[in-house]
């Protein structure tokens, strides 16, 4: 090997990992990031906390809130019985449900039974989510209570979601959560590593040396690739691991897109410090390209909602290809067709991204 | 091969930077074996010059041959031949001796062997003892000084670029390390050295003035004196504080070239002696004169002077 | 140590560090740049009403009631219905990501209809895609409903029906919801990008050392370095707010004065943690990891800006207590969209102010011990 990459590698690798912070936040944070994001984070509408009010001995509206509660939905609301609105807008409930007054068995008897569901809209994903449960709940409760007109299904759903049987929503997070972190981490430690160099001017006995170009750019992004990769495999082991995720496609190809994908986040770091003078700058660079590069990538809003130009935007992110192929090499079992497509553009960009930082390096090595 | 071939030869090198000429068409030659100084103001394009000369900048115009090497045999044979000490420190500050110098050992594709011999030879040189395994952020500044002269030496270079090697340490270590220069070049090797001190470019075998990109002068030390001062120079030393007005008298009679004040006392350039005579007749006894030797500093404002004028 | 804190000190420093700061494209165009990316982004980017799903359709029944069925689908416009290729397994289209959602009928769906007895439609999803997968469950209930409605003869009268009231956001506009908590995400992750590194900075490069051995008292450092970035991120505050009032129509119901002490609060609690970071570890890419997970990540994910505190598991629900943009967004969004009060605002400014004392007493503690000898 390259004597001059091989001790690159060394003073890399002894300064990255000298100081046991840095260990601490190279390989233990992603890990705790994982874990917080795997299973903290989720859309779906659960814990909402619901107020009832309805006049003394009610018992049907007593019952659709005893059903609330036991659906696993709801959370009773908290404090007092006050006014509804106010409790709303204090946040001690998130939606209350009001039964007409003198109970509702008796409205229901004069066609009038019309129950009032205030909600909070705040989040109006999760107000949709309530009224849809709310519905669900009703509906219940009133076939249980009148047999006599309970009606036939005259049809059945039969809905299956794949991939995902159990609706984890770990499974749904986790490829997004490590698509983040190895974008994050290694773009970070390509860029700032460069722009130290140059910060403190060091760079400046990298360029007196009698050296080509190639091996200074090889030796400062090499040590990179390798803590990126070796950071894809702790994740992964996280990730199936404590989570469960399956790896239905195959090792190799996963192994093959993290490494595409970790050279053209290592390239774009590259990219980045050419522009940037000191760590500050670096990093602030590094994140003007995460920012949008993590929201468009579909891991947490779908891409297909978005305005065209920000589609087109989103069709030249290497994260969203990156996700689309772990997902698919995960849960999906690999298409070989999506597998190739895929990583044929994530390489076109990988290609670019590495013939872009080598020539701008030059230009300012020069 | 020629015997007696130049270590450095600069034919009108010119460098520009856009509209900024930093380094305006300038010629000189370097001995091999020979401590060459730079002298200048910053800004004056002796940095610029330099990292020219370790292909680091290609010039605009003018060619270069650095130890019988031209541009156009590759900028690489280049830099294998030269070391160089960039005016900022260039060592990692979170790694240790040994391990700075093992990856400046391999940024020249030396064996581990050679590495360590060198180190030990070099270390034993710079007479310097502290153990491998120290953290160079925890060295005092001098020795980083030395420790960075190691490296730049570690593959045995036969030309020396010290960029303003000295700035910002103590006297004591500003001295310890013109001694290494000195033992380098005796040693053979062609040290070339800027600096901003006067009282440093008195050390050197030959020296240049540059200024503004120029070089106004370059020859030893010594000649440079005479052919700067063909009139010798007096020194007044004004004891009472009344004589002070006698200074501004001075400054008016027209057989006086110039008056430089220096700390307390004053630098006198005389146009001719006899002319001096008289003047100094008329002078009270309380204004100790006497000739002095010039030194590089009366050297330096005499020659940026005439040069504005 | 003593007191002696005097403004022309830490004015010149500003100065100083305004000075730095204009001629630095990168900080610049991330104090201007980075907030207008927000905005746009969460502005327009994010619609949480799912249009356009591709699903695919296998009609293998194909009778009048199946293809009667089916345009409930077509006529959502949550949907784009695609027939599927007959000799295709249907499920090859989710492998190979062309749908999000399979629909397959099989025959003897309308005979089974017409008979009475219960008909049968499979649905599969693809479960490998959060942000699509449980929206179109949702809609598949209601799709359910009206074809159900449609399909049993004749109206049916629904003994009991629900009316609801869409609180603070009658439209259930999503941008609303967005907008609302984007102010803390900007403040958020500005303070953060823009102080982690400026003090490290000073550390590493040595620099502090000579600024200490000055007559220039550590606090006025501070101050100073830090009040050009305060400045910038109340611009674009200023700026989100004027572009959520004027161009998305948020309407702002609380006190004014109510949002300027919790951004105040906010902001001086995110220096505070940048000082602290700063202070402990020195070194700019430490100081950047522990900014990223101290500050940047919580503010996105776990200060219920997207991802609602509710559905968290206990555990993290309790940590988010300890977290600012927790706290600052129930008084961002309880200002523009539910017009709460001190009262209701109580807990939420106390915890700022709580967690404000105890940062910069930590901070300020272990950068006076940092200076002693």
């Amino acid at each position: 090997m390259n004597p001059t990459i091989k001790g690159f590698l060394r003073k890399e690798f002894s300064q990255t990992l000298r100081d046991p912070r840095m260990r601490v936040f190279l390989f233990v944070a992603p890990i705790a990031q994982l874990l917080i994001f795997g299973y903290a984070i989720s859309t779906e509408v659960r814990n909402i906390r619901l107020g009832v009010y309805f006049s003394p001995g009610d018992t049907l509206a007593q019952r659709i809130e005893q059903r609330c509660l036991a659906s696993g939905w709801f959370v009773p609301a908290m404090g007092p019985g006050e006014d509804p609105y106010r409790r709303i807008q204090s946040g001690r409930a998130e939606a209350v449900l009001i039964a007409p007054p003198g109970g509702l068995t008796r409205a229901m008897q004069r066609n009038e039974g019309r129950l009032q569901l205030l909600v909070d809209t705040t989040n109006m994903i999760r107000a949709r989510g309530i009224e849809r449960y709310m519905q669900m709940v009703i509906q219940q409760v009133i076939s249980e209570a009148s047999p006599g007109q309970e009606q036939k299904p005259v049809l059945n759903l039969n809905l299956r979601v794949l991939y995902n049987p159990g609706m984890q929503t770990s499974f749904f997070m986790v490829p997004g959560v490590m698509v983040m972190l190895v974008c994050i981490l290694t773009i970070l430690m390509t860029s700032m590593s460069l722009a130290r160099e140059k910060e403190i001017g060091t760079f400046e006995t990298l360029v007196a040396a009698p050296i080509r170009d190639w091996e200074i750019l090889l030796g400062k992004t090499l040590p990179f690739l390798i803590l990126g990769m070796i950071l894809v495999l702790i994740i992964l082991g996280v990730a199936m691991l404590i989570f469960g995720l399956p790896m239905t496609g195959g090792f190799w190809k996963f192994i093959l897109s993290s490494f595409v994908f970790v050279c053209t986040t290592v390239s774009i770091g590259t990219l980045i410090s050419t522009l940037a003078c000191n760590q500050q700058q670096a990093m602030m660079g590094s994140f003007l390209f995460m920012f949008p590069g993590i929201l468009l990538s579909g891991m947490m809003f779908p891409i297909e909602n978005m305005p065209p130009m920000l589609i087109g935007i989103a069709y030249l992110n290497p994260l969203k290809y990156f996700l689309t192929l772990l997902r698919n090499i995960m849960l999906k079992g690999g298409n070989d067709q999506v597998f190739w497509n895929n990583l044929g553009i994530l390489a076109l960009i990988a290609v670019i991204a590495i013939a872009a930082s080598f020539k701008r390096f030059r230009q300012t090595l020069n | 091969m020629r015997k007696q071939a130049w270590a450095v030869e600069v034919k009108e090198l010119t460098i520009r930077f856009g509209d900024f000429t930093a380094v305006d068409n300038i010629s000189f030659a370097v001995k091999p074996g020979e401590i060459f100084g730079f002298l200048g103001a910053n800004g004056a394009g002796k940095t610029t010059t330099i990292r020219t000369l370790c292909g680091l900048l290609v010039p605009t115009s003018g060619s270069a041959r650095v130890a019988g090497l031209d541009f156009k045999s590759g900028v690489q044979a280049l830099k294998s031949k030269v070391g160089y000490m960039s005016q900022r420190f260039t060592l990692y500050n979170d790694l240790t001796i040994s391990e700075n110098m093992a990856f400046a050992a391999s940024l020249r594709k030396l064996k581990p062997g050679v590495l360590q011999s060198r180190t030990r030879e070099l270390f034993k040189f710079v007479e310097f003892d502290y153990p491998v395994k120290t953290l160079v952020k925890n060295l005092p500044g001098g020795i980083k000084q030395q420790l960075s002269l190691a490296a730049s030496l570690l593959h045995n270079p036969e030309i020396v670029f010290l960029d303003e090697p000295t700035a910002g340490v103590s006297p004591v270590i500003r001295n310890k390390f013109w001694a290494l220069i000195r033992k380098l070049a005796r040693a053979g090797k062609t040290m070339f050295v800027t600096t901003h001190y006067l009282q440093e470019a008195e050390e050197c075998n030959r020296i240049a003035l540059m200024r503004e990109g120029r070089i106004i002068a370059l020859d030893t030390p010594q000649r440079l004196k005479t052919q700067a001062f063909p009139e010798p120079l007096i020194e007044i030393n004004p004891e009472v504080g009344g004589s002070r007005q006698w200074v501004e008298k001075l400054k008016l009679d027209p057989r006086i070239g110039c008056i430089q004040p220096y700390g307390r006392r004053y630098h006198v350039l005389i146009q001719n002696q006899a002319g001096w005579k008289k003047v100094a007749r008329t002078m009270p006894k309380s204004l100790k004169t006497r000739p002095i030797q010039p030194s590089l500093e009366d050297v330096f404002i005499r020659l940026v002077e005439g040069g504005r004028t | 140590m003593s007191a002696g804190f005097r403004f022309s000190r830490a004015w010149s420093i500003a100065r100083k560090e305004v000075r730095h700061v204009r001629r630095d494209p990168f900080t610049l165009a991330t104090a201007l740049g980075l907030p207008i990316l927000l905005v746009v982004f969460f502005g327009y980017a994010i619609d949480f009403n799912v249009k356009d799903i591709h699903m695919i359709a296998a009609d293998r029944d194909n009778t009048r009631a199946s293809r009667e069925w089916l345009k409930n689908f077509t006529s959502s416009r949550f949907f784009k219905l695609e027939p599927a290729d007959p000799g295709q397994d249907p499920q090859s289209a989710l492998d190979t990501e062309q749908a999000k959602g399979v629909i397959i009928i099989e025959p003897g769906f309308g005979n089974d209809l017409g008979a009475g007895r219960p008909a049968e439609v499979q649905i599969l999803l693809d479960g490998a895609d959060n942000s699509t997968t449980g929206i179109i469950s949702g809609y598949l209930i209601g799709i359910q409903q009206a074809a159900w409605k449609k399909i049993s003869s004749g109206p049916r009268v629904q003994p009991l029906s629900l009316q609801t009231r869409f609180l603070f956001n009658q439209e259930q506009n999503s941008r609303w919801f967005v907008v609302s908590g984007l102010v803390v995400v900007v403040i958020g992750v500005l303070s953060i990008l823009l102080t982690a590194l400026t003090v490290a900075r000073e550390w590493e490069t040595g620099s502090m050392e000579l600024l200490l051995s000055t007559p220039v008292r550590p606090l006025e450092i501070i101050f100073g370095k830090l009040a050009p970035y305060l400045g910038l991120v109340l611009v674009s505050v200023v700026m989100v707010y004027l572009v959520a009032r004027i161009q998305f129509g948020l309407p702002f119901m609380g006190n004014h004065l109510l949002f300027l002490a919790g951004i105040l609060l906010f902001l001086c609690l995110c220096l505070a943690q940048g000082l602290l970071i700063s202070v402990i570890t020195r070194q700019q890419q430490l100081a950047m990891q522990l900014s990223f997970i101290s500050g940047l990540l919580p503010t996105l994910l776990l200060s219920g800006f997207i991802f609602p505190i509710e559905s968290m598991p206990p555990f993290f629900q309790y940590l988010t207590y300890i977290l600012a943009p927790r706290w600052f967004m129930v008084i961002s969004r309880g200002l523009f969209l539910k017009g709460v009060g001190l009262l209701e605002l109580a807990q939420p400014l106390f915890m700022l102010l709580l967690l404000n004392l105890i940062m910069m007493g930590l901070a300020l503690k272990r950068f006076k011990k940092d200076l002693e000898p």
